[in-house]
């Protein structure tokens, strides 16, 4: 019998396992659902800035849940507050956000020190709750959230100012990407050192909806893979997430280094995986019925992602923090019975 | 017109598609010196400079990022001709916009935003993270027409129905029109909560907002 973190690694290191883990990754995309939260009395925001409340909260989560994994943080505004952008934490329901992006412009954007920043804020938080669950639950994959550099971006640059010069200034864009980048690259293999197993990349302002195919391959899959293949140099497997429908950047899928590819709901995994086979798929539980469904509907399209051959189950977005505890079980249950 | 009246229609409209602003700002001095009405100016000119961007990128030729660009473009023009517009009298239809509250992505909202004002209605723009209550007192105290709620994100999308909710707990759902949008929204989750419209992009939006207007016999946009 495969523990969790030997199934997850050997999916992501494209070995045949038992079954299909069942996870659901933490950052834009954690569990951290109230139910969980009143039962258990470790709650945001509180458990944003508190290492050993983020770990109790993680750990509480994987508890009740039944995934497969263990998952943090519980946001994707880390990198932009280390980074100066201003950010507010939220409420117990709701997630953090970025309320004033540092720079107006790309060319605008001055690097602080990297060494720094990673001994600064909330990566210390994420790193030293890395270290107490990796050594509370030794069986069960830790994974480390990152935020994609293209979505990190539009976190310290005004997204909508940064969109423009994608297309009139890319070389300072391209400035901007590779200071990001290495942040990101530095801030994950912190985490990999204190215990984390594999790195989840959500990137959600990086769609072929937003962008276009010509931007996505010069920015978001360029940056994307910078950041991969270093963390696959120091052993450290990646998943990334794509939003969107994809349709405008399908073809550029398998020039992802990723050891893993997630979707949102709308994305035909199955088909991904007919005309992919090499990419390792994951997803892509409608996170809308997971939160109004019922708990029959929501095994029973459980088990038809199962009876596609996806490699890995998973929600296909983030969930509602109102999503209940039962419907999130009759979706990990229905992977285990098999 | 003149033919050449025409052609500087069509150079203004060419500058806005192709997301030069300085070249738009030229044309739409050219257009002035030339004696051409400043409102033909910007309805056949930079608006149908706009609707070709709009179409664009339903084909999926245009995304975002050039979308902006046309509508900067679109603007610089719009400075230059504004000056020279005559007085009207005529009421803008008023459509009341934003980013449902636990959502800050609004860069989808302000494309629609820029959409609607080109096609000539007046804008109120509540920003983002806006309470579903806000949308309402909003919508009142302004006299809009049209309450428009975007979103990028599942966790978000139950604000929307609580509009439509208290929109009828106070009596005042026959008074506006509701369209909704936005990345994780479809037709059916419209029709589910009682939206009166769907709009799968920014130049849907557009049209939905006309035939919502039409309908409801409201005073139709007067270009600008």
């Amino acid at each position: 019998m495969l523990t969790p973190k030997e199934r997850l690694l050997a999916k992501l290191n494209g070995r045949k396992t038992d079954r299909p883990p069942v996870i659901c990754t933490g950052g834009m995309m954690n569990a951290a659902i109230v139910e969980i939260m009143q039962q258990s009395g470790h709650t945001l925001p509180e458990a944003h800035t508190d290492a050993a409340l983020m770990a109790d909260l993680a750990g509480a989560i994987y508890e009740q849940t039944g995934f497969e994994n263990i998952g943090i943080p519980f946001c994707m505004t880390v990198e932009a507050e280390v980074l100066g952008s201003d950010v507010t934490y939220g409420t117990l329901e709701c997630e953090p956000k970025i309320t004033r992006e540092l720079f107006a412009a790309p060319r605008d954007v001055t690097p602080k020190n990297i060494a720094a920043m990673l001994a600064d804020g909330r990566i210390a938080t994420v790193v030293a709750a890395a270290d107490l669950l990796a050594k509370r639950y030794p069986d069960v994959p830790v994974i480390g959230n990152i935020t994609g550099p293209v979505s990190a971006a539009a976190s310290l640059v005004d997204p909508v100012e940064l969109l423009k010069q994608y297309r009139k200034d890319p070389a300072e864009c391209h400035r901007v990407m590779r200071y990001i980048s290495d942040l990101l690259i530095a801030f994950a293999r912190q985490m990999a050192e204190s215990g984390v197993n594999a790195i989840s990349i959500g990137d959600p302002t990086a769609t072929g909806e937003i962008l276009g195919p010509k931007i996505f391959r010069e920015f978001a899959a360029f940056y994307l893979n910078q950041v991969i293949d270093a963390l696959h140099a120091s052993d450290i497997p990646v998943i990334v997430h794509i939003c969107g429908n994809m349709n405008t950047v399908r073809p550029q899928l398998p020039t992802l280094h990723a050891n893993a590819i997630s979707t949102d709901a709308m994305v035909n995994l199955k088909q991904l995986k007919t005309d992919f086979p090499e990419i390792t798929t994951m997803g892509n539980l409608s996170t809308y019925l997971l939160e109004l469904g019922s708990a029959a509907q929501v095994a029973e399209q459980t088990r038809r992602l199962v009876a596609d051959g996806i490699d890995i189950i998973s929600p296909a977005c983030g969930l509602s923090t109102s999503t209940s505890l039962e419907l999130i079980r009759a979706m990990t249950g229905s992977v285990k019975e098999g | 017109m003149s033919k050449s009246n025409a052609t500087l229609l069509q150079e203004l409209s060419d500058a806005v598609v192709e997301m030069e602003e300085d070249r738009a700002v030229a044309a739409a001095h050219a257009l002035i010196d030339a004696g051409v009405d400043a409102a033909l100016g910007i309805e056949q000119g930079l608006a149908d400079g706009m609707e070709r961007a709009g179409k664009l990128f339903e084909e999926e030729e245009y995304f975002i990022p050039e979308l902006l660009l046309c509508s900067d473009a679109m603007y610089a023009g719009l400075e230059i001709l504004k000056p020279h517009l005559k007085k009207t009298t005529a009421k803008k239809a008023k459509v009341v916009i934003g980013v449902i509250k636990g959502d800050t992505h609004d860069i989808g909202k302000n494309i629609v935003k820029i959409m609607l004002e080109t096609a000539g209605y007046e804008l109120i723009d509540l920003g983002r993270d806006v309470p579903p209550a806000d949308f309402v007192s909003e919508a009142v105290a302004k006299e809009a027409q049209i309450i428009a709620v975007g979103t990028l994100m599942t966790t978000t999308m139950s604000g929307m129905e609580e509009i439509i909710r208290l929109l009828t707990q106070k009596k005042n759902r026959d008074k506006f029109q509701v369209l909704v949008g936005g990345g994780p929204i479809s037709q059916a989750f419209a029709d589910s909560i009682g939206a009166d419209a769907y709009a799968v992009n920014a130049a849907d939006a557009v049209r939905k907002v006309r035939a919502l207007l039409s309908e409801s016999e409201l005073p139709e946009a007067s270009i600008c």
